[in-house]
C-alpha cells in the first residue's frame, strides 16, 4: 500500500493538483492574515467567498468576460467585509458575530440571490461554458522543462497569482506605510492613534483587502476549481483558511506552507479514495488534526517563552 | 517681565469632569523658553489633568492656553504636536514587535514609490539621536530592547514631529539609577539646544538636580512657582504634603492584642527590573488598624498584590494567624478571614453588568447557607443582600439593579459591604475611598474604625494623607519599597514630618522600623 | 437605572431589528414576486393558519424544527457565558447523531432504556470532545474558537470514515448505517408526519434545567460572573479555569443530546453526509436570546417559524426559501450591534440618572427634615 501511494506522491499530476487544490485556501488564509494583523478577527471568510464566488460567475455569464467576473467578485467581497466592518467598527458587533452572521447569510442567501437574478436553483452549472472560465497559462520555457514544466506550467491565472500574492502580502505589510499601520493598529492601537493614525480607517482598510482577497479565493472556486458555482462550493475552506492564519503564525509566507499542507491532504484524498485499506475521509481529517497540534506547540512554546524571560530577568537581579 | 519669555502660558485653568470632579481650579502655569520646569504634587493634585490639557487629549472648562504667544486651543493630540508640543507618557506608547526605526516614523513614514524608505526611517532614527546625543538601535524590535532605550525613544518621537516643548510624565519612575543618570545628562543637553522641559515629579532629589523652576500643585490648585535654588527640599515637601479639609473620624483609643498578620523578609522585583519591595516586614494586630503612607509606587500596589495571591514575591514569608499565605488561592485566603477593597474597583472589585446581588454574594454563594441541596435558597440569598443593601446605605432601587449603573460610591459601598460582613479577621483596604463622594467616603471610614474596634485587624493603605493619618493607629511610610519610617501613634504627626519621610528626605533606623513587627 | 426601563429599550431594540429584516425581506420579496402580499402572507401567516383555521400539523412541524436548535442554542448560552467563543456545537450534533444511531442499532437490550441509554452515551462522549478545546485554552491559551472549528471538521470526517467503511449498510443504494432498534427510537407526540417527538418536552424540560443551573446553582453562578469579569471572579474566590471547562463540557453535553434526539426521532437510520448547521443556529439562537436560556425556546420558535413560514412561501409562491437566512442573518447582526440605537439608549440612561438624583434630592430633604 505505501508502495501505492509513493508512487502516486512523485507523480507529477498529483504535485499539479496540490497547488490547485491550495490556491484558494490561499487566498482566503491571506485574507485572515491582514485582518488578523489588524486586530480583527475575520471568520466571515467562508460566507464572503461563497457570495463573492456567484457574483464571479453571474458576472462572467452577463458580460462573457472571465475577467469582468473576477472583478465583480472582488468588489463583492469588499463591500461584505466593509459591511462586517460597519457592523463591527461602528456598531460595536463583536467580529466573531458579525462573521457568524456573514456565514449564516451566505448559506441560502446565495441561493436566493442566484433565483433572484436568473432564476435557477442551487448551481449555475447551465450558466457556465468554457469561454468564461478562468483560462490557463502555459508559461513559456517552463513549459518545455520535463517533470518541473508538467507541475508548474499550466495552472489558472488566479493559481499564480495567488502564490505571487504571498509576496504581495509580505510586502504590502513591511515594506509600505499601510503595512507599518496595519501591524502597529493590531498590536497596540492606543501607540498608533497617539501619532495620528485613524484606527478605525486602517481596519476598515485592512478588512477590504481581506474582502479582494476573498474575492479572489470565491471566483477562482467558481469560475475555475468547480467550474460553475454550487451551494457546497466553499465546503468550509474559509474556517481551514482561519487555521492556516493561525498555524502560519500569522505571516503570509507561514501562511502559505501550512495551506500548502491543507493542499497535500486534499490532493492525497482524491488521490486515494477508492484506493483499498485507504480511507480517504480519515486523510482528510489530518490537517485539521495538524492544525491543533499546532496551536498547542505555539501556545507552549510562547508561555515557555515568557517564563525564560521570567527567569532570565531573576538571574540577572542576582548577578 | 515680558511676557514673550514664556513659551507655554496656561491661565486660569479649571476642569471640571462630566462626574462633577474638579480637577483643576484656576490653574496659572507659565513655563519659559529653554528650562527646565518641574511640575510637582501628589497623586491626584491634578498634575496630570493639567498637562492632558497642554497635550490636546483633554479639554479645559475655563481658562486659556497660549503657546508661543498665541492664544490655542488644543482640539487633541494633533493640534498640540503641529504647535510644537511633545508628551512621553509612563507608559510607553510603542509597538512592541517593530523596530525602534519603525516606531519612530509611525503614522510620517518616508516614502520611496509606493513603498517605506526604510533606510531613510533609519537615518532619519540616527541622525536625531547623534543629534540629540540619544543612543537608539535603529534596527532593534523594540521588545528586545530595555526600558531606558524605549524612553528614549519615546523622546526622540516626539523630537522628530517637532516638538519643541516636552513633557515627560514621571519619567524616571521606570529607570535604574544609571538610566536616570544618563536622562538627566541627555535632557541637560536638549536644554542647552533651546528645547523646554516640562517634568513631572514627586523625587526631591531629581527636581533639584535637574530643574531650574518648579510649580507645586495640591488638591487641583497651584501652589506657587519657585525658583528651584531657592526654595529647600524642606519647603517643598511643605507646599506638597497637606491637608486642605480636615475630617476628624471619632474613635476610641486600640487595644491591640495578638499579631493577625506578618509580614517577613518580603521581596519583590517587577519586569522592568526594578525591586518594587525591598526585605519588607512589618506586623499587623487584632484590633488596629496599621496605614499605609507613602507616596504610590513605592510599593504599596506591589504588597497589596503579595498579600491576595494576585502576584507572586520572590522571596519572604506572609502569614495569618500563624498560617502561610503565599502562592495559596483566594478562596482559601478567604476562607481563612482575610478581605479586601481592591484599589481598582472596577477591576477586581465587582463585575459591572451583574446585579447587586450577585456582587454582594460572590466571596459567600457557595456557602451552605445559600445553597439547599444543588440549588441556591434564593430566599436566604435575597435576605441576605437586603440586609447590607440596608446596613450599608446603598442608594439603589432594588438589589436586582445593575452594578455597573450605580454612582461610584455607591459601587465602592456595594465592595465595602460584601468585604466588611463576611467576619474578617484581617481586612486589607487599598485606597477604600478613592473618587467617591463625600458621604460615602465618610460611612466606609466609620465602618473601617468600627470593625477594627470589634476585633479586626486592618491594614489601610491609602495616597491620601488625611484618611491614612485620621484612620490609623499606628501607621508606616513606605519609601522605595522600605518602610522609612513607623509611628506607633499617630496623634503627634503633623503634616511636615510625614512629606519629609515620603519624600525621602527623612529615614528612620533600622530599631525604630523593626518595632513594627511587635517581636 | 431602572430594570423595568432597560428591559423596555432591549425590547424596542429587538422589535426595531425584526422590523429591519422584515423591510428586507419585503424589499427582496416585491423584487422577484409577482403577487408580493400573497407571498408575504404565505411568509408571515401561513404557519399558523391555513385554509381560513388554525393548522396544528403545521405547528406541531415548527416545534419538531425547534427541538435540536433549543438544545444547541442552551449550549452556545452556557459557552458563550464564560466569555469563550466555542464554536464545536455544529460538530458535536452530528457526533452526538452518530454515537446515539450507534447505541441504538448495535447495543439494544431490547427495553425503552434504549433510547436513554443512547442520548445519555452520546451527550457523554460530545461532552468529553468539547473538554478538548477548554482545556487546551485553559492550560495554553490556544484559541478555543480555531480548535473547535478544526474538531467539527474532525468529527465530520471521522463520522463519515466509520460511516462509510465500518457500519454502512451495504444493501442500500445511500450510505447510511442498518435501522436503529425500535426501542432506541424517539417516540412521536403526535400522531402525523409532522416528525413532532418526546425530544421537545426533554427541550423545554432542559430548558428549564439549564436557567435553574444558570441561575440557580453555584456553578451556574460562577459561569456567568466569569464571563462578566474574569479578574473579579479570581479575587472573589472562584475557580476560574475549572469552571470555563465546566462550561464548555455542558455546552458538548447538550449539544450532543440534541443531535442525537434529533437523529433517533427523526430518521431510521444514520444517513447525515455533512454537518447538519444546527450549531450555528444555535448561535443564533442564543445571541437573540441574549444568552438568557429562558428566551431560547422563544428565539428558536421564532427562527423556525420564520424558517417554516419561507418554506411554505417558497411552496405556494415564487420567492425561493433560501431568503430565510438573509433576514436571520440581518435580525441577528442588528442583534448584537451594542451601538444600535445607542443614541437612544443614552437618552434613557440620562433620563434614568435625572430621576435617580430627583429623588436622592428629595430623600435628603425628607432627612432633613428628621
Amino acid at each position: 500500500m505505501l508502495e501505492q501511494i509513493s508512487s502516486l506522491i512523485f507523480q507529477t499530476d498529483f504535485v499539479f493538483s496540490i497547488f490547485r487544490i491550495t490556491a484558494p485556501i490561499l487566498f482566503a488564509a491571506l485574507a485572515a492574515v491582514v485582518a488578523e494583523k489588524a486586530g480583527v478577527t475575520n471568520i466571515g471568510l467562508e460566507g464572503i467567498m461563497l457570495i463573492s464566488g456567484l457574483f464571479g460567475t453571474l458576472f462572467s455569464y452577463w458580460t462573457q468576460s472571465w475577467m469582468i467576473g473576477v472583478l465583480g467578485a472582488i468588489v463583492v467581497g469588499t463591500l461584505l467585509a466593509l459591511m462586517m466592518g460597519f457592523f463591527a467598527l461602528k456598531l460595536n458587533t463583536d467580529i466573531i458575530l458579525a462573521g457568524i452572521a456573514i456565514n449564516t447569510m451566505s448559506a441560502g442567501g446565495t441561493i436566493f440571490l442566484l433565483y433572484l437574478f436568473t432564476g435557477e436553483r442551487g448551481n449555475t452549472a447551465s450558466l457556465t461554458s468554457s469561454n468564461i472560465l478562468i483560462p490557463t497559462v502555459k508559461l513559456p520555457i517552463i513549459d518545455s522543462i520535463p517533470i518541473i514544466g508538467e507541475i508548474i506550467s499550466g495552472h489558472a491565472v488566479l493559481t499564480y497569482i495567488a502564490f505571487i500574492l504571498v509576496f504581495v502580502i509580505w510586502v504590502l505589510l513591511y515594506k509600505t506605510a499601510i503595512g507599518l499601520k496595519i501591524r502597529a493598529v493590531g498590536e497596540n492601537a492606543h501607540a498608533a492613534e497617539s501619532v495620528g493614525v485613524s484606527v478605525i480607517k486602517i481596519q476598515y482598510i485592512a478588512l477590504a483587502i481581506s474582502g479582494i482577497l476573498c474575492g479572489m479565493g470565491g471566483a477562482f472556486m467558481s469560475m475555475y476549481y468547480s467550474q460553475s458555482w454550487n451551494t457546497g462550493l466553499i465546503a468550509g475552506r474559509g474556517f481551514i483558511a482561519l487555521a492556516a492564519q493561525a498555524m502560519g503564525r500569522g505571516e503570509p509566507v507561514g501562511a502559505m506552507f501550512s495551506s500548502l499542507l491543507f493542499g497535500l491532504a486534499q490532493a492525497l484524498r482524491t488521490k486515494v479514495s477508492g484506493m483499498q485499506g485507504v480511507s480517504s475521509n480519515l486523510i482528510s481529517a489530518m490537517p485539521y488534526l495538524v492544525t491543533i497540534i499546532g496551536l498547542v506547540l505555539y501556545a507552549a512554546s510562547t508561555m515557555k517563552k515568557v517564563k525564560r524571560r521570567k527567569a532570565d530577568e531573576a538571574n540577572e537581579e542576582k548577578k | 517681565m515680558s511676557n514673550n519669555e514664556y513659551v507655554v502660558q496656561m491661565k486660569g485653568i479649571t476642569k471640571v469632569y462630566p462626574n462633577g470632579v474638579a480637577a483643576n481650579q484656576g490653574v496659572d502655569f507659565n513655563v519659559k523658553k529653554g528650562e527646565i520646569h518641574a511640575l510637582m504634587g501628589e497623586n491626584g493634585a491634578g498634575k496630570s489633568t493639567l498637562m492632558k490639557m497642554l497635550f490636546g487629549l483633554e479639554q479645559p472648562t475655563e481658562g486659556e492656553i497660549i503657546i508661543n504667544g498665541e492664544k490655542v486651543s488644543l482640539s487633541s493630540p494633533m493640534v498640540a504636536i503641529s504647535k510644537g508640543i511633545g508628551m512621553v507618557h509612563q507608559h510607553f506608547m510603542l509597538v512592541p514587535s517593530l523596530t525602534v526605526a519603525e516606531n519612530m516614523v509611525l503614522g510620517m513614514e518616508p516614502k520611496k514609490g509606493m513603498f517605506i524608505d526604510y533606510k531613510k526611517a533609519v537615518e532619519i532614527t540616527e541622525e536625531y539621536a547623534k543629534k540629540y546625543n540619544l543612543h537608539v538601535d535603529a534596527n532593534a524590535k523594540i521588545i528586545d530592547i530595555p526600558v531606558g532605550m524605549k524612553q528614549k525613544v519615546e523622546i526622540l518621537k516626539a523630537l522628530v514631529r517637532g516638538a519643541k516643548i516636552l513633557i515627560l510624565d514621571e519619567p524616571t519612575a521606570v529607570l535604574t539609577t544609571q538610566e536616570t543618570a544618563e536622562l538627566f545628562k541627555e535632557l541637560i543637553n536638549l536644554k542647552e539646544q533651546g528645547y523646554t522641559i516640562i517634568f513631572i515629579s514627586h523625587k526631591l532629589k531629581e527636581i533639584k538636580q535637574i530643574t531650574d523652576r518648579l510649580t507645586i500643585m495640591r488638591g487641583g490648585k497651584s501652589m506657587g512657582v519657585y525658583e528651584t535654588a531657592d526654595i529647600s527640599e524642606q519647603g517643598i515637601s511643605r507646599l506638597m504634603v497637606g491637608r486642605d479639609v480636615i475630617l476628624t473620624v471619632e474613635k476610641e483609643k486600640a487595644q491591640p492584642t495578638d499579631v493577625v498578620l506578618k509580614v517577613r523578609d518580603l521581596e519583590y522585583t517587577d519586569s522592568w527590573n526594578r525591586k518594587m519591595l525591598d526585605k519588607l516586614s512589618f506586623s499587623v494586630r487584632k484590633g488596629e488598624i496599621l496605614g499605609i503612607a507613602g507616596v504610590e509606587g513605592n510599593g504599596q500596589r506591589e504588597l497589596v498584590e503579595m498579600l491576595f495571591n494576585l502576584n507572586v514575591p520572590d522571596a519572604g514569608t506572609v502569614t495569618v494567624n500563624g498560617q502561610n499565605i503565599l502562592g495559596v488561592p483566594q478562596r482559601k485566603i478567604r476562607e481563612m478571614g482575610v478581605s479586601l477593597i481592591p484599589e481598582d474597583r472596577m477591576v477586581y472589585g465587582i463585575a459591572s453588568s451583574g446585579t447587586i446581588e450577585e456582587n454582594l454574594m460572590s466571596d459567600r454563594f457557595d456557602k451552605k447557607k445559600y445553597n439547599k441541596g444543588m440549588l441556591f435558597d434564593m430566599n436566604a440569598m435575597h435576605e441576605e443582600s437586603d440586609r447590607l443593601i440596608d446596613d450599608y446605605l446603598v442608594l439603589c432601587k432594588s438589589r436586582k439593579q445593575e452594578v455597573g449603573m450605580l454612582s461610584g460610591g455607591n459601587i465602592q459601598k456595594v465592595v465595602v459591604a460584601r468585604e466588611f460582613s463576611s467576619d474578617p479577621i484581617l481586612i486589607i483596604a487599598d485606597q477604600p475611598t478613592r473618587g467617591i463622594d463625600v458621604g460615602a467616603t465618610e460611612f466606609i471610614r466609620k465602618k473601617l474604625v468600627e470593625l477594627s474596634r470589634e476585633g479586626a485587624a486592618v491594614l489601610l493603605v491609602s495616597a491620601d494623607l488625611n484618611e491614612v493619618m485620621e484612620l490609623s493607629d499606628s501607621l508606616v511610610v513606605f519609601y522605595n519599597g522600605k518602610i522609612a519610617a513607623y509611628f506607633e501613634d499617630t496623634s503627634m504627626l503633623n503634616d511636615e514630618i510625614m512629606g519629609e519621610y515620603m519624600l525621602g528626605l527623612k529615614k528612620q533606623t533600622e530599631e525604630e522600623v523593626r518595632r513594627v513587627c511587635h517581636e | 437605572m431602572n430594570n423595568r426601563r432597560m428591559l423596555m429599550f432591549e425590547i424596542i431594540r429587538g422589535a426595531a431589528a425584526i422590523l429591519v429584516a422584515l423591510i428586507v425581506a419585503m424589499i427582496f420579496i416585491f423584487i422577484c414576486s409577482d403577487q408580493p402580499f400573497e407571498a408575504l402572507r404565505y411568509m408571515l401567516v401561513s404557519p399558523l393558519v391555513s385554509n381560513g383555521s388554525i393548522s396544528m400539523n403545521s405547528i406541531y412541524t415548527i416545534f419538531a424544527a425547534m427541538t435540536p436548535i433549543i438544545f444547541t442554542g442552551l449550549g452556545v448560552c452556557v459557552m458563550f457565558s464564560s466569555n469563550q467563543f466555542n464554536l464545536g456545537g455544529e460538530g458535536c450534533v452530528m457526533l452526538g447523531g452518530f454515537i446515539a444511531a450507534l447505541v441504538g442499532i448495535y447495543c439494544s437490550t431490547g427495553t425503552y432504556l434504549d433510547m436513554v441509554i443512547a442520548v445519555l452515551i452520546a451527550s457523554i462522549v460530545c461532552a468529553v470532545v468539547l473538554y478538548i478545546p477548554a482545556v487546551l485554552k485553559v492550560k495554553l491559551g490556544a484559541s478555543e474558537m480555531v480548535s473547535s472549528l478544526m474538531i467539527n471538521y474532525i468529527i465530520m470526517y471521522v463520522v463519515l470514515h466509520f460511516l462509510n467503511n465500518v457500519f454502512a449498510d451495504g444493501s442500500k443504494g445511500s450510505v447510511q448505517t442498518f435501522p436503529f432498534a425500535e426501542t432506541a427510537r424517539i417516540p412521536q407526540l403526535v400522531a402525523g408526519g409532522s416528525k413532532l417527538t418526546w425530544g421537545f418536552i426533554l427541550a423545554l424540560i432542559f430548558t428549564v434545567l439549564v436557567a435553574l443551573f444558570m441561575y440557580r446553582t453555584r456553578w451556574g453562578y460562577s459561569i456567568r460572573m466569569i464571563g462578566i469579569n474574569q479578574n473579579f471572579a479570581k479575587y472573589s474566590g472562584m475557580k476560574v479555569g475549572a469552571v470555563i471547562i465546566l462550561s464548555q463540557i455542558i455546552g458538548g453535553f447538550l449539544s450532543g443530546m440534541g443531535g442525537a434526539l434529533e437523529v433517533l426521532g427523526r430518521y431510521e437510520v444514520f444517513l447525515w453526509r455533512d454537518l447538519p448547521g444546527y450549531g450555528w443556529t444555535g448561535v443564533t439562537v442564543a445571541i437573540l436570546a441574549k444568552n438568557n436560556p429562558i428566551f431560547i425556546p422563544i428565539a428558536a420558535f421564532f427562527i423556525s417559524y420564520l424558517n417554516r413560514g419561507c418554506t411554505l412561501m417558497a411552496t405556494y409562491s415564487d420567492v425561493p426559501a433560501e431568503m430565510v437566512d438573509i433576514i436571520q442573518a440581518v435580525i441577528f447582526l442588528f442583534f448584537a450591534a451594542e451601538k444600535f440605537l445607542a443614541k437612544y439608549r443614552q437618552k434613557l440612561v440620562v433620563a434614568g440618572a435625572k430621576e435617580e438624583l430627583s429623588q436622592k434630592n428629595a430623600a435628603a430633604a425628607e432627612g432633613g427634615q428628621k
